[in-house]
């Protein structure tokens, strides 16, 4: 129960800060945080697979709607939500907990900004990708992808860091 | 049918992911052609009024540039108002038949004042929220401008929101503009990048300009009036073809600190686009 209410506070809150906030940041003009990765990053690893693929999908929705991109951030995120429930098969150790929870306390720095790390370039390069929807420019597409997951990953860390004291 | 419930048990997440996929390609592919809804885009009433409460929270800190720049804008449209007040007299010996044709231009124009709700920069293809709707007047396919220029078009209307596309839609946006004082006309295009940069395209080979001069609305699309600034001319290139030329264009709208604008309703819109229709089913009936 406490474990849904936290996943619904975590979804609103990112929700808001991403529409608000961080889809205005534009840093150089290349780099947008796409914070709300960390949702399907931070899945616990015995979640059912249903359930985080419909969490996900949700999320991308609402950040849909208010961005005025339907599908856009909902089918990627769909699609990262599916890649973290078996890329976090990798990364855990091997005589963890069942409900291990997926944090940088719990996986080591290293292993969790892998993890985070892989599932935020490769959401963003798919995000990118089809919002273009044609190769118009590879290396602006290239670039706009690469900074924007370093920036989400900086800012995931961060969030990180206060989490685990 | 056991193995067949066992099978399902175990991979239904992958008819979740197929089925949740198909969803929202179905929504990606479907939205341009969407005019009818505005359920899934920021006109909603709920988004409205969110972006409503920020963005009457955000522009207080923005309230004095705007300002000033409205002053300084404001300065220089009397000063020319004057001089060619001064002008027009000297020249008909007539004070009042400015004073005519001033009343006959505002009758036909009616400016509905919005608020930009929420604005986007960094996609491709930008779209900006604005709390005026139906209900208030606006309809799809009018003109939105600002104090230092032109903004865009209506795109979608709800009853209190409506989505404008601006100048920075690179796949949707064309506006026709014109060389003011020249009248070469040539579209509006923006390529994506830059806010402030955008170009005008299909400027015939003969036209005479110089850099640093304006550009304005041609008024040939009854969305904008003539004569509402688009920007100043910063360099001038071949088009891919040759034929014509390409304008680079410093645009004099900030879509980076938009807050105020303005909707263009034209009431001869209706009467002007009846007589293109009829114009049109007369030619296709030949």
């Amino acid at each position: 129960m406490t474990q849904l209410l936290n996943r619904l506070v975590m979804f609103v809150v990112l929700l808001l800060v991403q529409v608000l906030v961080l889809n205005h940041v534009w840093l150089l003009n290349v780099a947008t945080p796409l914070l709300y990765v960390y949702f399907a990053i931070t899945f616990p690893r015995n979640t059912a697979k249903g359930e985080v693929l419909v969490w996900c999908f949700f999320l991308g929705l609402f950040i849909d709607i208010f961005s005025n991109t339907p599908g856009l951030a909902a089918g990627t995120l769909t699609l990262i939500g599916m890649g973290q429930t078996y890329l976090l098969e990798l990364f855990v150790p091997r005589d963890s907990v069942e409900n291990l929870e997926t944090s940088a306390a719990t996986l080591g720095w290293g292993k969790f900004s892998m993890l985070s790390g892989i599932l935020a370039l490769a959401y963003c390069l798919v995000f990118f990708i089809l919002e273009a929807f044609n190769f118009f420019d590879w290396q602006l597409w290239l670039l706009r992808a690469v900074c924007s997951a370093a920036l989400t990953l900086v800012l995931m860390l961060a969030i990180e860091s206060v989490r685990s004291k | 049918m056991r193995n067949l419930l066992d099978f399902l048990k175990d991979y239904y997440h992958w008819l979740l992911f197929v089925f949740l996929e198909v969803v929202s390609g179905f929504l990606l592919f479907q939205y341009n052609s969407y005019q009818g809804s505005v359920w899934f885009s920021s006109a909603n009433h709920v988004t409205g009024q969110i972006y409503d409460w920020t963005s009457s929270a955000t522009k207080f800190f923005t309230l004095s540039e705007v300002n000033e720049q409205l002053t300084r804008r404001n300065l220089l449209l009397e000063q020319q108002v004057e001089m060619l007040g001064r002008r027009y007299v000297a020249l008909t010996h007539d004070s009042t038949a400015q004073e005519r044709s001033e009343m006959q231009f505002l009758n036909q124009y009616e400016l509905i004042p919005a608020k930009v709700v929420d604005n986007s920069l960094n996609s491709k293809e930008n779209l900006i929220t604005i709390d005026k709707g139906s209900a208030d007047g606006v309809a799809v396919d009018m003109g939105v401008a600002c104090g230092s220029g032109v903004v865009g078009v209506v795109y979608l209307v709800s009853s209190h929101y409506s989505v404008v596309i601006p100048v920075l839609n690179a796949t949707s946006s064309r506006i026709s503009c014109a060389i003011r004082n020249r009248g070469s006309f040539g579209y509006l295009h923006w390529n994506g990048g830059d806010p402030s940069v955008a170009y005008v395209e299909d400027v015939p080979r003969h036209a005479k300009f110089k850099l640093g001069e304006w550009v304005v609305t041609s008024g040939f699309s009854s969305i904008f009036p003539a004569g509402v600034s688009v920007g100043k001319i910063e360099q001038a290139y071949n088009s891919r073809d040759g034929l014509s030329y390409k304008l680079m264009i410093r645009l004099s709208t900030d879509f980076t600190n938009l807050r105020d604008v303005v909707v263009i309703s034209d009431k001869s819109i209706a009467e002007r686009a009846a007589l293109l229709q009829a114009a049109r089913d007369s030619i296709s009936s030949k």
